[in-house]
């Protein structure tokens, strides 16, 4: 029963990562292609990667990004399953039907779409700021170099935010509530009950969330593709969008593609192992 | 479970108001950015709502550049992908409905030997599905386009297809598996007394109890291939293969295309998921928790 399943990793998935490894040891460009013959370059193409002081400003970007966005989004999901929880008001009842709703966006359509509400002279959101009278000179969000990779934040966790606060409010919802009214009667405030209660059992989602996040933001690329296209100049260029064009536009490096791509991979199979030891521990029965 | 006081119920509703502010605002952006022209947008960039609605710019998308209304009138040149809509919007409905089908299956399959198994090969199947999960879709697709360009396979939707189901299946298997876990094994029990074959008691007794399980898959494999934009951007060049986002993506790059087109073929991608959400969300919250916590 299980031979679909394994013939479907075997092929899609382990074959192609083996033989990413191997195309990051050998010279593979566009004449390699036409030819069928890649020479064995050694850790050339890694070498390579490693002098690229491109790769070094995507990898740092890419760390602003994951740190960013990962925080926000756990500081964030808590907050707002929070808010969500408190059924007796009503409006945190729409809240709650509506809060899903960025997870249904393509990320390619959010791209474009906050790349509208973003545009210098034509944006949706100077366009807000105006009629509320915050501002006076239109503002170049993605633009400028020093806001550029801070503005692509935004639209990420705007929508993979509804995972994390899924997650949380399902977790809320697990807290016995005699806890609650134990602390209460021996006199404990809003905030020491969040911080004895609450935060303490949210512990074990919170570090699922973190572990999926990163492993997630680390290999961001249609927010990327859609709004700055790693510009302006090279503000936002990070790493899977490095290995993209390393691979996919001119000159068509493949092994240095496949070469940068693999210490990607390396990076986010730690992190999945992390997780592999932390959540799924108990299934070792 | 606490009385809450009227200041605190006020910044409750305050805090309520700005979050759902965010959510729906880039909502806003592009239904109003897509019922106007370029010329109303550039005419006065201070302004919110257009002085003029129009339709053009789904006209000219969804009769494919036949016909062009006012907007496009004197437009002298319209991206051809673009007309190719409802090509596209086909590629991606066959994609994503196989994708959620053969995910569904082979994952059903799966994540049942899993969850009743419990043999060493079994947890190293799982972990090995934890770990696929992880894998970041560039790094396997410089590999299979290399491949697939060798096989002749570029530029077909089979190959799409099954390189999104090989890259989801990690995924449905745990999601489903938790499901699984949660059917009491007695009922196939019996029936396996009564000498039904293993994959008999699972097609008649565990997968009619599975449906809520099914249906959560089902709808979150739809909805992330729907979304998927590298696999087919890389694997598929020629207009006719293309699906919604590659064909969205292809547009990013051209000066002549302005926001409000974009902001209305955007607007015809995101309905149908959109709709999706909005009616199985009971089915969505379910499968995405249990694809990330439980094991």
């Amino acid at each position: 029963m299980n031979l679909p399943t394994l013939v479907f990793l075997g092929a899609v998935l382990a074959y192609p990562v083996i033989y990413a490894g191997y195309l990051s040891v050998h010279k593979v460009g566009l004449a390699q292609l036409r030819r069928g013959e890649f020479p064995f370059s050694g850790w050339e193409n890694y070498g390579r990667v490693l002098e690229d002081p491109l790769f070094w400003m995507a990898m740092k970007n890419t760390l602003v990004f994951t740190a960013i966005t990962v925080i926000s989004e756990i500081v964030l999901a808590v907050a707002i399953a929070l808010l969500i929880n408190q059924t007796s008001i009503w409006t945190s009842r729409v809240t709650r039907f509506l809060i899903l709703l960025p997870y249904a966006i393509p990320p390619i359509c959010n791209g474009l779409i906050w790349s509208f509400l973003y545009s210098f002279q034509l944006g949706f959101l100077n366009r807000i700021l105006f009629s509320l009278g915050l501002i006076h000179d239109p503002v170049n969000w993605a633009g400028n170099p020093d806001t550029a990779l801070y503005a692509v934040t935004v639209p990420y966790i705007w929508r993979t935010l509804p995972f994390a606060i899924i997650l949380v409010h399902a977790a809320l919802q697990g807290i016995p509530r005699e806890l609650y009214e134990q602390a209460a009667i021996d006199g404990a405030n809003a905030w020491h009950r969040f911080r004895q209660i609450t935060l303490p059992m949210l512990q074990q989602i919170i570090a699922i969330i973190l572990i999926l996040r990163t492993a997630f933001a680390f290999a961001v690329f249609e927010e990327i593709l859609a709004i700055t296209q790693g510009g302006p100049g090279d503000a936002t260029w990070v790493a899977a969008w490095y290995s993209y064009k390393i691979t996919f536009s001119p000159p068509n490096n493949f092994g240095m593609g496949a070469a940068s791509a693999f210490i990607l991979a390396l990076m986010i199979a730690a992190i999945a192992l992390v997780y592999l030891r932390a959540v799924y521990r108990r299934v070792q029965l | 479970m606490f009385k809450l006081s009227l200041p605190n119920r006020l910044a409750l509703h305050v805090a309520n108001l700005a979050v759902i502010a965010v959510i729906l605002l880039p909502l806003a952006a592009v239904i109003i950015g897509s019922i106007q022209s370029e010329k109303s947008l550039q005419a006065d960039t201070r302004r919110l709502l257009p002085p003029e609605v129009t339709g053009d710019n789904f006209l000219v998308i969804l009769t494919q550049g036949e016909q062009r209304g006012r907007i496009f009138d004197q437009a002298t040149y319209l991206p051809d992908n673009i007309k190719k809509f409802y090509r596209a919007f086909a590629n991606s409905l066959i994609v994503a409905s196989s994708v959620t089908f053969l995910t569904l299956l082979f994952g059903a399959l799966s994540a049942y030997t899993i969850a009743r198994l419990r043999y060493r090969w079994t947890l190293f199947l799982l972990q090995a599905n934890i770990v696929s999960r992880f894998v970041p879709a560039i790094v396997l697709m410089i590999p299979l386009y290399i491949v697939m360009r060798s096989l002749g396979q570029l530029n077909s939707l089979s190959g799409v297809i099954l390189a999104e189901t090989g890259f989801l299946l990690p995924y449905a298997i745990l999601i489903l598996a938790p499901y699984f876990d949660a059917i009491p094994s007695e009922l196939e029990e019996a029936a396996r007394i009564d000498g039904c074959s293993r994959l008999r008691a699972f097609v008649h007794i565990v997968l009619p109890l599975a449906t809520p399980a099914l249906a959560a898959c089902g709808v979150i494999m739809f909805i992330v291939s729907w979304h998927e934009l590298l696999i087919p951007l890389i694997l598929n060049a020629r207009p006719e293969f293309m699906t919604l986002p590659v064909v969205i993506a292809s547009l990013v790059g051209d000066v002549f295309v302005f926001f409000n087109l974009m902001m209305a073929i955007c607007l015809l991608a995101l309905l149908p998921t959109v709709v999706l959400v909005a009616l199985l969300q009971k089915y969505i919250v379910e499968g995405l928790a249990a694809g990330a916590v439980k094991g």
